[in-house]
């Protein structure tokens, strides 16, 4: 009996300690900056980047039930273009487990900024007893000439970071900045996670290697804060993809008679100057 | 006195100006529509417009095969050419941006 005890609050401790590592929506393709019009691959994958950890299937209920995102479209030159019907299921492998995941292939055409969009059906988080929604963008761009990196995307994605620094033209040790907003009016003191990109992804799933080691759990999820004005600032130590995640940025809400986290999150490019 | 300030401000001035020269890049892209015809759009890296930009598409020996101008949208498009060509955005000098034919894809 005192034996059972002791594995009890063993397990227990264990539960307490594993790390409570941040949840991502990305949006992943290979480069933020392109030359010239090309056919690339998006994938939708709700992850812990930094750790290649646990996958979690999107848009999972509490029963298990999954439901379709809600919107994917990409915006150019001012115009949306709803592509949530080219939107392919795909399970993507993490370094622990599998999960659900969406991915596309569109051509992108025209030269200038292509802001890609994404808002998925709320998250179940049992660990937290939370629903999680990340309404997600990244921003590639074509040949250079900035035209939409600044604008914000307003319907269908209801909180978003609006970027100060072209997010696709960043140098290693350049500042990213950016304003939390929630239907287009800044998110006072918001609270920002910020993860690295840790592990390449080859096809469906993440590379073994890491590219780096944290000392310590602070550093493996950074919590940032905005400003008064909503407005953040993040100097970026290496090369890759940088995922910013304002958490609830959309208020206090609720879903499905529980607490819903709506966070914006956007995705970064930084480049070794070489 | 009133000289020395006059030679900073001369220089601050200098200055100023041969930054202007570096606070645009003329910017061009062409792809190929896959019905015999290629659209080029244009712009400049401070993101204003390249409207009324000379377009010039010229065959492998430099001759000139068609001339126009942007239109209001930033756009160019024309007959893609039977042979190896190249796209020239003009929009004065500095301000060339070359393209070779067999860049511009689909």
């Amino acid at each position: 009996m005192k034996k059972m005890m002791f594995v009890i609050i063993g397990l227990a401790v264990l539960a307490l300690s594993v790390p409570a590592y941040a949840h991502f929506q990305m949006i992943y393709t290979p480069d933020a900056a392109l030359t010239k019009s090309a056919k690339i691959n998006l994938k939708m994958v709700f992850t812990h980047p930094f750790e290649a950890g646990h996958t979690m299937d999107i848009g999972k209920d509490e029963k298990g039930s999954i439901h379709p995102p809600l919107a994917f479209g990409e915006m150019h030159k001012g115009k949306k273009k709803d592509l949530l019907d080219m939107l392919r299921p795909i399970t993507f492998a993490s370094l622990t487990n599998s999960g659900k995941a969406y991915e596309t292939s569109v051509r992108l055409k025209g030269m200038g900024d292509h802001i890609f969009y994404f808002v998925p059906a709320p998250y179940y988080e049992g660990s937290e007893d939370i629903y999680i929604q990340h309404c997600t963008k990244v921003i590639l761009n074509i040949a250079g000439a900035p035209t939409d990196w600044d604008t914000p995307v307003g319907d269908p994605l209801p909180v978003e970071i609006i970027p100060l620094d072209k997010p696709y033209a960043l140098w290693v040790g350049n500042v990213f900045r950016g304003i939390v907003t929630c239907k287009g009016k800044p998110v006072s003191n918001a609270e920002i996670e910020v993860e690295y990109l840790n592990h390449d992804v080859e096809g469906n799933s993440f590379a073994k290697e890491a590219k780096a080691e944290a000392p310590n759990d602070a550093l493996v999820t950074m919590t940032i804060k905005a400003d008064v004005n909503g407005v953040f600032t993040f100097g970026i130590p290496r090369a890759g993809w940088w995922g910013f995640a304002a958490l609830g940025a959309g208020g206090d809400l609720k879903h499905n008679g529980k607490e819903l986290s709506r966070d914006a999150v956007i995705w970064v490019q930084a480049v070794d100057m070489k | 006195m009133t000289k020395r300030f006059f030679i900073i401000g001369l220089l601050a001035f200098g200055l100023f100006l041969a930054g202007q020269v570096f606070a645009h890049t003329p910017l061009c892209s062409c792809y190929d529509n896959g019905d015999g015809t290629v659209t080029c759009e244009g712009g400049f890296s401070d993101g204003s417009s390249a409207a009324g930009v000379e377009m010039r598409v010229l065959d492998a020996a430099g001759k000139v095969l068609i001339k126009g101008k942007m239109d209001d949208d930033s756009e160019f498009t024309f007959k893609k050419p039977k042979g190896p060509y190249k796209v020239q955005f003009d929009a004065g000098p500095g301000h060339l941006v070359e393209i070779d034919g067999k860049d511009i894809v689909e």
